[in-house]
Order: C-alpha cells, then structure tokens, then sequence
C-alpha cells in the first residue's frame, strides 16, 4: 500500500473511530445523565470525512459494484473497449454530481454555513466532499485513459 | 416533457447499461440524471444531483452503515467464524447431518455480526467446508449448506440490504431489522427442516460424529459468549428501542473493538485492514444509493410507478395474485442483475404497487430481501455458489448447484409463506411497538 494510500486509510479510519466513540459516549451520557450535547452534528461531520474517502477508496481498489454476467462472455478486446466505455460513463457520472455539489458550495460559501447546536462548519465539510469527489474522479479518467477491461 | 413513457425508456437504457458492466451506482445516477435533465432541465438536474451527495454523505442514519461493516471486519479478526461455527458443531455435530446444521447455525449466528451473504458464505466456508469433508460428509450436501446458510447473513440483522432499503424508501432501519428476525428465523429453520429430509432419505450424505463432552460444550460456549453478549446488546438494543441503529452500530463497534483486544487480535496491521475493507465497501453502497436516489426522483418524476401500478390493477389479479407477479417478476430479474441493482432499479417502481396491493414498505423490504437472497443460490449469477467454489475448489459447480436445490425449494416455500402471512414479517415490529 503505498504511503498517500495509507494515510486515507488511517483518516478515513480515524473518521469510523470518531463516529464510533460519540456514538457510544452519546449512549453512556444519556443513561447516566450526562447527554453529550451536539452529538448527532458530531456524527454527521466524522461520516462525511469517512464516507468521501470511502468513495475513493472503493474507486481506487475498483470495489464498486457490478454486473459481470454478460461482459464474463465477452472476447478480450471487447472487453477492454467496453470497459474503456464504462470508466467514460462513470466519469461522466462524478462530473455531473460534483458539477452540482460545487455549485452548491459556491452558492453557500459566504453564507458561512454552521450546524444548529455546536456549530459544525459546513462550507468546510462541503469542501471536503468536493475534493473527494474530484480525486475519484481523476482515479477514474486515470483507469479510462490506460484503459482496462470492464 | 416527463411520462412514464420517459421513464420505461430510461428502465430499459438503465438495464443495458448495467449488462454492459457500468458500476451499478454510476448506471442507476447517469440515467436518473440525464432524465431529469430531459424532464426537468439541467439547471436543476444538476442541483438536485449535488443536493442528494452532501444528504447522503451527512445523513446520520447512514453511519450505520460503515460502523456495522467495521464490527464485522473486527469480529472477523477475532476469529468468529470459526469459534461460532466450532459451538454449532460441539452441540450437534453427533446427529445425523450435525455438522450440516452447525454450517447453517454458523452462518445465521454470523449473520447477526456481519450483513452480507458473500462474507458469510465465504468465512464460514472456509471453516465449516474442511470439517464436513474430513468427516465424510458428501460434497452436495457440505457445500449446498453452507451457500444456502450463507444467505442469512442478508436476512439476519444487522442486514446491509436492510439499511440501504430503509435510506432508499425512507422507512425506519430500526423496523426493518425487528421486522427480519422472525423471517431470518424461519429461514434457518427451514435450512435445517431440510437437512433433516435429505439426511433421512440419504443417510449416507451427512455421517454422525462422535458426541462432544459437556465439558468441551462449555468451553466452546466460553469462547463465544462476549460475541453473544454483544449481539444481544445491539440486536435487543434496536428492537426494544432502547438506541437507534445507529448507536447500535457505534456500540458493536465498539464491543468488537474490545472482544478483539480481549483476545490479542488487536494491531496496527490489523485495524489498517479492517479500516480498508471497511471504507471500500462503505464506498462502494454509497455511489449505490447516491445513484440510486437520483434514479428514483427520475422514475417518480415521470410518473412511471402510477402508470404500472394502474396497469396491474386493471389485471384484476387481486392482492395474492399482484404479489404472486411481483415475486416472478423479481425473481426473472434477479436472475440476470446482482441483488443490488434489484433492490435499487425495482424499489421505486415497485413500492407503490405493492402498497396498493395493501402490503407495507416494510413488509416489502423483507420479501425483496429474502428475492434478492435467491438470486444469490441459483444460476447464471448465483455469487454465493461461486464463492464457496472458490472454497472447495476440487468442487464442480454443477455439484454445488445440485447440492443447494433442496435449500432453493424452501426458498420459494419461505417466499410463498412470507405473502400468505404477513405476520411472519409485521407482527414482532408492531407488538414491540404497543
């Protein structure tokens, strides 16, 4: 695993433990009283840093699912341009949501965006996304141009 | 410009994109995207599509899911499969068959830690497949077992399809798990009502073993009750209300975390694994139902449910008779397309008729659950039958075929019985709610 690779990992995993242990003391305080004030905003900011980067973890180990029944058949070199077509597709895909998604942020960035009770600091957070998004879908021109079968 | 007619288009342009191998997540949101640009615009084709990727990536309901995936990635490590399946077999394995139901047991006992039916027929293949062969057991009836029980880890909650049905159809995760565990049950007895004929009709399929001491029983029980401990925790934890699936997830994680430190499972090498399967797989449900979500404003936009749900009543077949054709119809596409792309491309076309034929979303989550398992034991596509080859590879495949087609007949029993009583699916959710 190379090192930029494992550091997601570790972030994205550090997000997971994040969303873990609020979750659990959010449990624990509400039984003995002491609820952990803001904890769902807390959960929700640690599962978009998990979640962006579990898209480009699935992109880049090509985890994403599909359906293989007919491309299994198919001869060699069709199945390198069909899934030449596919990587196309799905980059075309990413394009539009992160098309709109910036759009938004651009839209709500001098809105300054902050969550209800501690003030999580959105704009970030959809920045965050954005970056996400772009990067899987630069892994995703990548496998287009060097092309490989679907 | 939006009619059903647009929207029967993009079903069919949506199934050869996804024959042609595009990602299920990228086909579902390109066709849904595009048709809303062809409907609607592409100003707010595009809006909407940036709307659904932040809701999706910040819904709080949907930490569910990596949280779960990460409790079965540290219950994995700590060796669960095998201690679950080795307690099965302590207690039956002198019957006839024993280690046959100990295989199903197994699977349905890690189904409650892990939503997948691919993981759980792989994990507990590769435990319980070289056990039932070392002991004589015939190839049809040890690797029909095990691919069939491995479907429960679908049904079982924690069940990934579950959750990615409850944020789909907007239905509570929290019901959809309590309204599981009687069909899960009754699954895993029907495997075992099986085991049972086809060990009685063939004796010579499934050899008894010798019996295990009280003793050992105690000692295999000793080494699983944290996991029991847990899953009570969690499962009991949701179905009672006493947390939301969310802060169940958050708790098993965090029991795992500690089962897998209390056994010295526990290392860097480790967690770097267990954090990689699960942000892979996280990712890979997430373009899912982002796509998803666009397709099905496209498909309600276009007025396409309406439409079908008008022409299927006109067929006057009655309640029975709708959901009878729902379930050919299912199980017809689930032939050729995985279970997830069932459950995306048929839910917003489907959940209307079905609630005209006066069933509810939940009850519809169970039943295309429980389609979708099917799909996972018979041919062509039939990954659970692939996967425990991958296991037992000196193993045809027609062989684990011939071995899973008893389980595939108490697949449509169980199917059948799950429309003609409803209660099977609504009745625990709703006595726990009163």
């Amino acid at each position: 695993m190379s090192p930029l690779r494992s550091a997601m990992v570790w972030i994205g995993g550090a997000a997971l433990i994040a969303a873990t242990a609020v979750d659990t003391f959010a449990v624990i305080g509400r039984q003995i009283g002491w609820p952990l004030r803001g904890s769902i905003e807390l959960v929700q900011a640690a599962v978009l840093v998990a979640g962006s980067i579990a898209l480009i973890a699935a992109t880049l180990a090509d985890r994403h699912a599909k359906v293989q029944l007919i491309v299994d058949r198919l001869s060699p070199g069709m199945r390198h341009h069909v899934g030449r077509f596919c990587e196309l597709m799905t980059a075309l895909f990413l394009l539009c949501v992160l098309a709109g998604s910036a759009w938004l942020a651009i839209e709500l960035w001098s809105s300054s965006e902050l969550s209800e009770i501690i003030g999580v600091p959105w704009r970030w957070m959809r920045l965050f996304a954005n970056l996400s998004l772009a990067i899987a879908l630069v892994v995703v021109l990548r496998h287009a141009l060097r092309g490989r079968p679907a | 410009m939006a009619s059903p007619e647009i929207g029967l288009l993009g079903v069919v342009i949506l199934l050869a994109l996804l024959l042609l191998g595009l990602r299920i997540g990228a086909a579902l949101g390109l066709v849904g995207l595009v048709g809303l640009m062809v409907t609607l615009g592409v100003e707010p084709a595009l809006i909407k599509a940036g709307v659904v990727v932040i809701d999706v990536l910040t819904k709080y309901e949907l930490g569910t899911l990596p949280l779960f995936l990460l409790m079965a990635q540290l219950f994995f490590a700590a060796n669960a499969s095998r201690d679950l399946f080795d307690a099965a077999a302590k207690f039956l394995g002198h019957r006839r068959g024993g280690l046959a139901y100990a295989a199903v047991a197994g699977c349905a006992g890690f189904g409650t830690i892990n939503g997948s039916s691919l993981a759980t027929a792989a994990t507990v293949g590769m435990v319980a497949l070289p056990e039932m062969r070392k002991r004589g057991y015939a190839d049809t009836l040890a690797t029909g077992s095990v691919a069939a029980g491995g479907t429960l880890g679908q049904m079982i909650p924690p069940s990934g399809a579950l959750i990615v049905f409850g944020i789909i159809a907007e239905q509570s995760i929290g019901t959809l798990f309590t309204a599981a565990i009687i069909p899960g049950i009754t699954q895993m007895l029907l495997y075992m009502a099986v085991i049972w004929i086809v060990v009685r009709l063939r004796p010579e399929l499934g050899p008894t073993s010798e019996r295990a001491s009280w003793a050992e029983r105690g000692k295999a029980l000793a080494r699983i009750w944290d996991m029991i401990l847990m899953i009570a925790l969690v499962i009991g934890g949701i179905a009672v209300g006493w947390v939301s699936p969310s802060e169940a997830a958050a708790i098993g994680a965090t029991g795992a975390f500690l089962v897998a430190a209390i056994r010295r499972r526990l290392s860097l090498a480790m967690l770097r694994s267990a954090f990689a399967s699960t942000l892979e797989t996280s990712g890979l449900i997430l373009l899912v139902i982002i796509g998803a979500l666009i397709f099905s404003v496209f498909v309600s936009v276009t007025g396409l449910p309406d439409a079908l749900g008008a022409a299927v009543r006109a067929l006057n077949l009655g309640s029975f008779g709708t959901l009878l054709l729902i379930a050919a119809f299912l199980l017809l596409l689930g032939s050729v397309l995985d279970g997830l792309a069932l459950m995306l491309l048929t839910t917003p076309i489907l959940l209307p008729i079905v609630g005209a034929a006066g069933m509810t979303p939940i009850w519809f989550g169970i039943f295309l659950t429980r389609a979708m398992e099917i799909g996972f034991v018979h041919p062509p596509l039939g990954m659970n039958l692939y996967v425990i080859q991958g296991v037992a590879k000196d193993v045809p495949i027609n062989r684990i075929f011939k071995g899973v087609l008893p389980f595939l007949a108490s697949d449509f029993v169980h199917l059948l019985l799950l429309i003609l009583f409803p209660a099977l699916t609504l009745w625990l959710p709703g006595w726990i709610g009163n």
